[in-house]
């Protein structure tokens, strides 16, 4: 029988050590997804326990010294390679010409690439002003995701599995922060929009500011749901600000949600027809529903795939 | 708030899984569709386990408190299980300790004076001081072991055992005279499983082979449907036949205990998590732990396995009737352990753990490997066998052929001579039980020694036996080959191979089910 100083020192020698610990790590790496988002099997997510940690800080990122560097990283950074895989044009800023922030940007929400979008469109003293919120559960699931987006997007954590809104939100409005909302909660499987959530009109409500609307299309087409990157060929994607809403006197959080909800519509209608068309439809109460048909997953994803056709002549109304 | 057990089906998002085979456990990556059985969360521990038992004691279950059931000048017995449970052995002070030191306080406190504690042992092998002075604590050890009144029950004492009766099926009812004749037996039980406790505690616990013979023989145990539902359960009906007649003729305040399911210490916490949920520090340690095990020799692995001590937390306690306190201890397992399955499958696969009842502190051998396999695991079902009648299983385990010479000298005999016999479980029984059970060197080591009685093998492999009349193929992972081939199954070098050789049973796409156990789990198969 060998000595357990003469075992080890076989094993090691032999190279069988190194060996099963690379072929472990292998393993492990591959198994559990390392350097990517982890999985939960689909069966086991009924079970998922709720989280109950602290929120991420973020206080840190809005900073004169973090703001700074942001807007370095988003001028220099963000902005050149968001233009390099898409073609984005953006209408209606004059919108914001009229107003003294804070606002609450509303927009429907069906890529990663909504939150670029939104803040590389906004003039520069807007976006310097601009947070979003993320929610805690995906993006601030770890401390790396979680530092770099509050570091490049200025995002702070909403926790949207209880259905009430942190109490962050409100403080940075009241400390004169924009905040960008996307009331759905989550980007849309199908590229067409699901139904909002009323906290974003709470928000509004509560802290007595105006919200904007934005409609965002050709974000799916160009990077839907489990793309890393945009489908090459630079698609176009268009964002259009709307004019502000405030809430009317006695108006609920429900109504006043609707309403911003249509306004949403409102807008992405008008970016595939015109002004007028839009306006027209929308006096008749027919404005085309953002929210899926009742057709099949594929006809809906196949409809919401085909990119924006975006008008280069010179329209009188935009 | 623990959450409940559930099955799981892999997917393309499911990580490799733990699977467990002896000292060590592998990372295995099963097929999609597999269905994986995972036990529920723990239970939260009662935190004062003292006033949990105290309360236990004063309010009791279809019986007086004890304190009214102690009288001076009385003769009183405690006998309590072996170290066969828990699994592992739980952290100090071990629950039995708390239980027979506030009986003891009772005792004292009534003027009881002759007082004995017996360690319930059957034919397991005798405790040493050591294991003895691990359950019970110091300070009952040293007021009862120097004086030889805390000691371990032997079954072949000719002038230890005393005959009750036989019952209406004319089963021998023989057991521990001292308990026998004493004005009150108070016997405090771990209820690990469904399948303890109850009338298995005293009638089985303090018996002899007369006795056991009724019950642990191959036609009860392939009739025993399963061990986890004493409904159910051939040998449970013998045991509750027994213990009615006992109950005639013997004052029993029986205590019985049930724990959660922290079987793992912190440091192999990850053993407890479900896989995707580990987060870096646990993949570190499942990492660590894997390189330590294959880099250790054998002896530091087994003492490192053999050396863990479950931190359970008591979840239950509950005293009195042993009938009606039994009813009320099989629900908090069921609690803690059932797990709802929706119908059978082609394939079961289970890993063997390195420790099962038999060999606390001692060598998994291929026999026992095979009982906690195809015997406990197998078993660990409500309703219908997890796998379908001719369907096949898949075990993990070494299967070293390496014996405890002290613990399993019999063993060594039972695998040379009568399984290069036979296999079926009634032909050796028919053939070799007698001369093994009545061996006089088997029965001087077992008195004398620390070795498990001649016959235990056998029982081990009765165990099994309801498994092997169900199934139509084992094939054993990893496994010595010519011990598995002794012992009438196949060995694979991995599951692939193993599903390969199978599939001439079960098809080329079979349904699988994976147990996930450790931590103790029972299927409740609709």
């Amino acid at each position: 029988m060998t000595s357990p100083v003469v075992h080890v020192a076989k094993h090691v020698l032999s190279g069988a050590l190194l060996r099963g610990a690379r072929q472990d790590v292998r393993t492990v790496a591959r198994g559990w997804r390392w350097g990517r988002r982890s999985m939960v099997p689909r069966s086991a997510e009924p079970y998922v326990p709720a989280q109950t940690t602290e929120p991420f800080p973020t206080a840190w990122a809005r900073t004169p010294v973090a703001t700074v560097v942001r807007d370095g990283l988003q001028r220099f950074g963000l902005r050149p390679l968001m233009h390099s895989g898409i073609t984005p044009t953006v209408r209606g800023l004059d919108v914001l010409d009229q107003l003294v922030g804070p606002v609450v940007f509303v927009a429907n929400h069906t890529s990663h690439l909504d939150t670029p979008l939104i803040l590389c469109s906004l003039p520069d003293t807007w976006r310097r002003k601009t947070a979003v919120a993320a929610a805690a559960d995906y993006f601030f699931d770890t401390w790396w995701r979680a530092t770099s987006s509050a570091m490049v997007f200025n995002t702070f954590p909403i926790e949207r599995r209880s259905g009430s809104m942190s109490a962050t939100p409100g403080d940075l409005l009241a400390d004169g922060w924009n905040v960008v909302v996307f009331p759905e909660g989550t980007r849309s499987p199908d590229g067409w929009t699901r139904r909002f959530k009323p906290g974003a009109a709470f928000l509004s409500q509560t802290q007595q500011v105006p919200v904007v609307p934005v409609g965002i299309r050709g974000s799916f087409a160009a990077m839907p749901r489990g793309r890393g990157w945009p489908v090459p060929g630079r698609p176009a994607v268009t964002v259009r600000f709307g004019e502000p809403l405030l809430p009317l006197v006695g108006e609920g959080p429900r109504e006043f949600g609707a309403r911003i909800e249509n306004a949403v519509a409102l807008l992405v209608d008008e970016d595939a027809t015109t002004w007028w068309d839009a306006t027209r439809r929308a006096a008749r109460g027919q404005t085309p529903a953002m929210s899926a048909p009742d057709t099949a997953q594929w006809r809906r994803v196949w409809d919401q795939t085909r990119p924006p056709v975006v008008r280069t002549t010179r329209r009188i109304w935009r | 708030m623990s959450r409940p057990g559930f099955v799981l089906e892999v997917d393309d998002r499911t990580p490799p899984l733990v699977v467990h085979e002896g000292e060590g456990f592998r990372l295995e990556t099963f097929p999609r569709g597999t269905r994986v059985v995972y036990p529920p969360e723990s239970l939260p521990g009662i935190r004062d386990a003292d006033g949990a038992i105290r309360r236990a004691l004063l309010e009791p279950t279809n019986s007086e408190p004890l304190p009214v059931l102690l009288t001076a000048g009385m003769r009183l017995t405690i006998a309590f299980d072996d170290i066969s449970l828990p699994l592992p052995p739980m952290v100090k002070p071990d629950i039995r300790q708390r239980i027979i030191e506030q009986v003891l306080t009772m005792a004292a406190a009534a003027g009881v004076d002759d007082v004995e504690i017996i360690s319930a042992n059957a034919l397991h092998r005798r405790l040493t001081a050591a294991e003895l002075k691990d359950i019970v604590g110091e300070r009952v050890f040293r007021s009862f072991f120097p004086q030889g009144a805390l000691y371990n029950h032997d079954a072949e004492d000719p002038d230890g055992m005393l005959f009750i009766g036989e019952t209406d099926r004319g089963e021998v009812v023989e057991i521990n005279k001292r308990a026998a004749e004493s004005d009150l037996l108070v016997y405090v039980n771990v209820n690990l499983v469904a399948m303890d406790g109850g009338h298995k505690s005293v009638p089985i616990g303090l018996a002899g082979y007369k006795s056991l013979r009724h019950h642990h023989n191959s036609q009860t145990m392939v009739n025993s449907r399963s061990f986890m539902d004493h409904t159910k359960s051939a040998m449970h009906h013998s045991a509750w036949r027994m213990g009615k007649l006992l109950a005639d003729h013997l004052k029993i305040f029986t205590i019985e205990t049930t724990l959660n399911n922290d079987v793992f210490p912190d440091s192999y916490g990850f053993l407890m998590k479900r896989e995707w949920e580990w987060g870096v520090r646990d993949q570190a340690s499942m990492l660590a732990a894997r390189r330590g095990l294959a880099i250790a020799p054998k002896s530091v692995r087994h003492n490192l396995y053999q050396g863990m001590r479950a931190p359970y937390g008591l979840t239950g306690i509950n005293a009195g009737e042993t009938e009606a306190v039994h009813e009320l201890t099989v629900a908090k397992v069921h609690q803690q352990q059932m797990v709802e399955v929706q119908g059978q499958s082609d394939v079961l696969v289970m890993g063997v753990p390195y420790v099962g009842p038999y060999n606390v502190n001692s060598t998994m051998n291929p026999i026992l490997a095979t009982c906690m396999g195809l015997g406990y695991y197998f078993n660990s079902y409500r309703g219908q066998p997890v796998v379908r009648k001719g369907g096949a299983v898949i075990l993990y385990h070494p299967v070293e052929p390496d014996f405890n010479q002290l613990h399993h000298p019999s063993y060594v005999d039972f695998f040379e001579e009568v399984l290069s016999t036979s296999t079926d479980p009634a032909v050796i029984e028919a053939k070799f039980e007698q001369q093994y059970a009545t061996d006089p060197w088997y029965i001087h080591l077992y008195r004398t020694s620390h070795a498990y009685h001649g016959v235990h093998p056998f029982y081990m492999w009765y165990w099994a036996a309801h498994a092997m009349d169900h199934v139509g193929d084992v094939v054993w992972v990893g496994a010595d080959r010519k011990a598995v081939e002794r012992m009438g199954f196949r060995a694979a070098s991995s599951l692939q191979d193993a599903l390969e050789m199978v599939s001439g049973t079960v098809g080329r796409s079979p349904s699988i089910t994976y147990l996930h156990n450790p931590p103790h789990l029972i299927a409740d198969v609709r």
